[in-house]
């Protein structure tokens, strides 16, 4: 992954930056269109980022559904885990349609192939159902984790249990089996007659039934509470606001009639800034002040993170809630230059100047961070008396995690009188070798032992064999990849075979 | 609110699971992007005149290496039962013929693309293109699921482990049948309905 980023990055040392815009549309993609090696760097590192993504993925959901503590079900489960689950099946779902497109863009490149450009029969309009048929399933990716956080932030300093847990999971699914029926809602300006418009509108208003159902239980998580105002919770609500002003703008470009007015305006530009960057951006940062202190052991000032907030909520706003206005006022989205006098320049203006106070505060939360290593306080196991059971072991944590393997009899394992890794014959503990147990998907009963691997170079070396084999499709070199694609598999060969073993 | 008490480790057995739900996602994901690569070939039919763009491709040699493709998987289930009733002998021949029949079937594939690149090039037009890519990546992912037949064959043992792999020919067998799968789809898509529809 992190080769695939340095990969995407490295096209602008050789001037040669990807220039075709996110989205990628054909024809701007073809050769015709754009000569030179700029497409290919951007397709060739979305792929090595897409081959690493989705092996995460096989990984993630296999953790989560074979390796739970026991007695953890999947009710149970930490709302945050479910979420990511899911996000695991889009990835896997999603992630192929992309790497399609990006293959026979390729070869469209490559060896002059007729799928997207019109000559000999292909058609522009395919790229754009493969791009958006990953791509909405892809804003879920981004959302379901963040909305995943919220759900374990909230209760913590709500002091009591997330309202709705399993509506909570439902309408995460919900969200997500939607997430692939409504890729044409980006395309309602391409003409696909009145029932294909009706069909993906229709579906795209229905996401607001589960989406509101996050919020409301949200809210009703709050109520009542005895709420603590940390950063954390903060940011939490902060999302919650942020996302229902995105969601409004949303259900209004969800209809086709309003959409042909407000497509590829900046009022778009707005809507999936306040979805996509406020609850995001929002989230993560809740999840900074939660989580970090349980991984360095330290606790960040309260003080630094409540102005960083402030001025994080103040900048975003200032920043994206004018680009409704520079929207209908027929502003559109992907030019970076306009010429003067067409009564936009006030409000981009403020735009501006928001985007650098949002910058200014994200700032404030880096320093935070920083100071907090060297002079904060002593965290603690569990600072927050939050419930999860990563809040067991000491902060940070050491690498084995607990020692006795817990067993979890309810959604709260720490606010119970039941005491988790109660073992006093130390049945639990798994010493010999590095051995974990596996549970059953469903009830999580333990049915097996599983060897961890041991830490081992073997990946690394296959990463770069990877790497290497996409550079050379790059420069058009077939030995060195055809080489690269040998060594990837020797590799691979390499690290499944048996280890020896030490006993 | 029961309590759980977890049986002390040591009575339970090796972990089979996580290599076999790991194949079934990885599966999974290659099943989608085989559904992309069709949803290509009819989005790229859906304005054409015409379609297929070119007289539609011969039936026999497709058959027979769909023939070629069922009786693998029949010798690698068979193969799997013997693995279970610990005949490893058996197993292991069994795993050989079925790559045997697979390299037998690239090679007919090499055969026909031969045979149908002389009117029919994946430059010529967007059936040639899709037709083409299709069935080469259904090829190279049938080489894949050799390399891994392969590496199963010459593990110094293939069940009763006590460490990883767990069990490496069910979970590389799984591949394999996924493979042969895809074929039946292609043949009945590429070559027997655009026959039909004549």
């Amino acid at each position: 992954f992190l080769l695939g980023g340095l990969f995407m990055n490295a096209s602008f040392l050789f001037n040669a930056a990807p220039n075709q815009g996110w989205y990628g549309y054909a024809n701007l993609t073809s050769r015709q269109y754009s000569p030179g090696l700029n497409v290919d760097f951007w397709n060739m590192g979305l792929q090595v980022l897409g081959v690493a993504s989705l092996a995460a993925a096989v990984n993630f959901f296999v953790t989560i559904l074979n390796m739970r503590a026991p007695g953890m079900t999947l009710m149970r489960m930490p709302i945050f885990v479910w979420m990511t689950l899911i996000t695991q099946v889009l990835l896997l779902l999603a992630f192929p349609v992309i790497a399609v497109a990006l293959i026979l863009l390729m070869f469209d490149r490559f060896f002059g192939t007729h799928f997207f450009v019109p000559t000999g029969g292909g058609d522009p309009l395919l790229w754009q159902h493969f791009f958006w048929i990953f791509g909405h399933p892809e804003v879920y990716i981004l959302i379901l984790p963040a909305f995943g956080i919220i759900s374990e932030v909230l209760p913590v300093f709500s002091r009591k249990p997330l309202f709705g847990y399993a509506a909570m999971v439902f309408s995460g699914i919900f969200i997500a089996f939607l997430g692939f029926g409504v890729w044409s809602h980006h395309m309602f300006t391409t003409g696909m007659g009145p029932i294909a418009d009706a069909a993906f509108a229709v579906a795209t208003m229905l996401i607001a039934i589960p989406t509101g159902v996050k919020i409301f239980n949200w809210l009703a998580t709050l109520w009542g509470g005895s709420i603590r105002f940390t950063v954390a919770l903060h940011y939490a609500v902060g999302l919650v606001a942020l996302f229902t002003i995105g969601g409004l703008s949303g259900i209004m470009h969800a209809s086709p009639p309003v959409d042909l007015q407000q497509t590829d305006s900046y009022f778009v530009v707005a809507h999936l800034h306040y979805v996509l960057i406020g609850a995001n951006l929002f989230p993560v940062f809740a999840a900074f002040y939660f989580w970090l202190p349980k991984m360095t052991g330290r606790m960040m000032s309260e003080r630094l993170g409540r102005w960083s907030f402030g001025v994080m909520f103040l900048g975003f706003n200032v920043a994206f809630f004018p680009m409704h206005v520079t929207g209908l006022l027929g502003m559109p989205r992907r030019i970076f230059t306009y010429p003067e006098g067409l009564g936009w320049a006030g409000v981009n203006l403020t735009t501006t100047i928001g985007s650098f106070v949002l910058a200014v505060g994200i700032l404030v939360s880096l320093w935070n961070l920083v100071a907090s290593l060297r002079h904060g306080e002593r965290a603690g196991a569990n600072p927050w008396n939050a419930d999860g059971l990563e809040w067991e072991p000491a902060s940070p944590p050491p690498p084995y995690g607990s020692v006795s393997i817990p067993t979890v009899v309810s959604r709260n394992p720490l606010w119970d009188v039941h005491d988790e890794s109660h073992d006093p014959h130390g049945e639990r503990v798994l010493d010999e070798d590095r051995l974990t147990l596996t549970t059953s998907w469903l009830d999580a009963r333990p049915i097996a032992v599983a060897k961890m691997p041991e830490d081992t170079a073997t990946p690394f070396y296959l990463g770069l064999a990877l790497a290497i084999g996409f550079t050379a499709v790059l420069l058009g070199n077939l030995w060195v990849t055809v080489g690269a694609a040998i060594a990837s598999l020797a590799i691979t060969a390499a690290w499944l075979w048996p280890e020896r073993s030490r006993s | 609110m029961s309590t759980v008490a977890a049986p002390p480790p040591v009575i339970l057995g090796r972990d089979g699971d996580r290599g076999t739900t790991g194949m079934l996602l990885f599966i999974l994901t290659e099943a989608m992007l085989f559904v992309c690569l069709f949803f290509s070939y009819f989005y790229l039919a859906r304005d054409q005149p015409r379609w297929p763009m070119d007289p539609p491709p011969k039936l026999l040699l497709a058959s027979i290496m769909l023939g070629v493709l069922l009786a693998s998987s029949v010798v690698l289930s068979w193969g799997e039962k013997q693995l279970d009733a610990g005949r490893v002998r058996s197993a292991r021949a069994a795993l050989g013929i079925t790559l045997l029949l697979g390299a037998g079937f690239l090679v007919m594939q090499g055969l026909e693309y031969r045979d149908h690149m002389r009117t029919l090039l994946p430059t010529s037009n967007a059936y040639g293109s899709i037709f083409y890519t299709i069935t080469s990546f259904h090829a190279l992912h049938l080489g894949l699921g050799l390399l891994m037949l392969l590496f199963v064959l010459v593990l110094p043992e293939l069940h009763a482990r006590k460490e990883p792999p767990y069990r490496p020919m069910q979970t590389a067998s799984l591949y394999w049948h996924f493979v042969d799968g895809v074929w039946v789809v292609i043949v009945a898509l590429l070559y027997v309905w655009p026959n039909l529809h004549r």
